[in-house]
């Protein structure tokens, strides 16, 4: 009876173990996620920036409405460019509508079965919605003068491609850009973790295929063999557009990431100190792609994007 | 229940919670990534 008894005990506990695992958040966490409340300003939400379904964003207006200007921070969010929602982000962009700064939650056209879309297509999406965004600012009485962009993961591979590709085009200055675990390079070789760095026909037609489909291009396993797939490749090869005039930069990366791969998290790294970038690159050492294994280094990684948007992104 | 019995099922809740954690975290670095030792353990 009291084996029965230690066992029925032990099985509980181990729920209660995982349970707290997964909703127990470190105490620090607690100050970058912030539950919208009408105190902190207003937000309108679903604005369309385009005829598509999914062409829409999120607007955060701060509270304080007496400032000459503004600066806004655009947050892309996660899936894998084939899920996800801009609601997913509401706490995160509440904390920085709360920091004083206009905010936008943007939806993309989410790649499926049916449809043709591409992270190429997606980023083109932001480029277009970013100016929109800025309009209906303007239009609700908040001059936005300069701006950051940030994402994670997906949404942090189109906010590099728009700071780092389409910077030059925004209707205001882009001042810096922060993120976690977003892909940069599409480089074969850095796609370890898919296989797509081995020296095989199989290995380059599943190469062709997948970071076609990603590029919005056709791709030949002959371009993967002779090199000529990344020229191809470039417009969201966030990392070929590194240089000299690339945006300060906080990124973070898992070292065992197996969703994106660590190897391009190091060709990123390399492109800012050949340019001299100022950016801070954290490591994970420990997490993959949830960066789930290191609070320590996320909870830094945190404190430097507000560091760095105090310094390029000022609230004044 | 003995002293000895209530000492035992207070171990036994110990270990139960902390393979619980290490269970979601085994299976979060699965999905993920990861290692399983190191790092932020439980």
């Amino acid at each position: 009876m009291f084996i029965l008894l230690c066992v029925f005990v032990f099985l509980v506990s181990m729920g209660v173990g995982a349970y707290s695992k997964i909703a127990m958040k470190p105490a620090w966490s607690q100050k970058y996620s912030i539950e919208w409340s009408d105190n902190l300003g207003t937000l309108y939400n679903d604005i369309a920036y385009g005829d598509g379904e999914a062409h829409k964003f999120d607007l955060y207006l701060p509270r304080d409405n007496t400032r000459k200007n503004y600066g806004l921070v655009v947050y892309l969010h996660a899936g894998g460019f084939t899920q996800g929602d801009k609601s997913d982000d509401r706490e995160m962009l509440s904390w920085l509508c709360n920091k004083g700064y206009v905010t936008a939650g943007i939806n993309y056209t989410l790649r499926n079965e049916t449809n043709d879309k591409s992270v190429l297509s997606q980023s083109n999406e932001i480029k277009e919605a970013i100016p929109k965004v800025i309009e209906t600012a303007e239009k609700y009485g908040y001059h936005v003068n300069e701006m950051g962009i940030a994402g994670g993961s997906a949404g942090h591979a189109l906010a590099m491609i728009y700071a780092y590709r389409d910077a030059k085009e925004s209707p205001v200055p882009v001042k810096l850009l922060f993120g976690a675990v977003g892909p940069s390079s599409f480089y074969a070789a850095d796609w370890d973790i898919y296989g797509f760095d081995k020296d095989t026909d199989e290995a380059r037609e599943g190469t062709a295929r997948l970071l076609g489909i990603m590029g919005g291009v056709e791709l030949t396993s002959n371009m993967i063999k002779d090199g000529s797939y990344i020229e191809k490749l470039k417009p969201i090869c966030a990392v070929m557009w590194v240089d000299e005039n690339t945006v300060p930069s906080v990124v973070a990366y898992g070292k065992h990431d197996k969703v994106q791969p660590y190897k391009g998290s190091q060709r990123l790294l390399q492109a800012y100190q050949k340019y001299n970038v100022d950016y801070q690159y954290f490591e994970c050492s420990h997490s993959g792609h949830g960066l789930q294994n290191d609070d320590e280094v996320y909870r830094k990684w945190l404190e430097t994007v507000e560091e760095y948007l105090d310094k390029y992104l000022t609230v004044r | 229940m003995t002293g000895k019995r209530w000492v035992i099922l207070g171990a036994v809740i110990v270990f139960g919670i902390i393979m619980g954690r290490l269970v979601v975290r085994a299976i979060l670095n699965l999905l993920m990534g990861g290692t399983l030792f190191g790092g932020n353990f439980l």
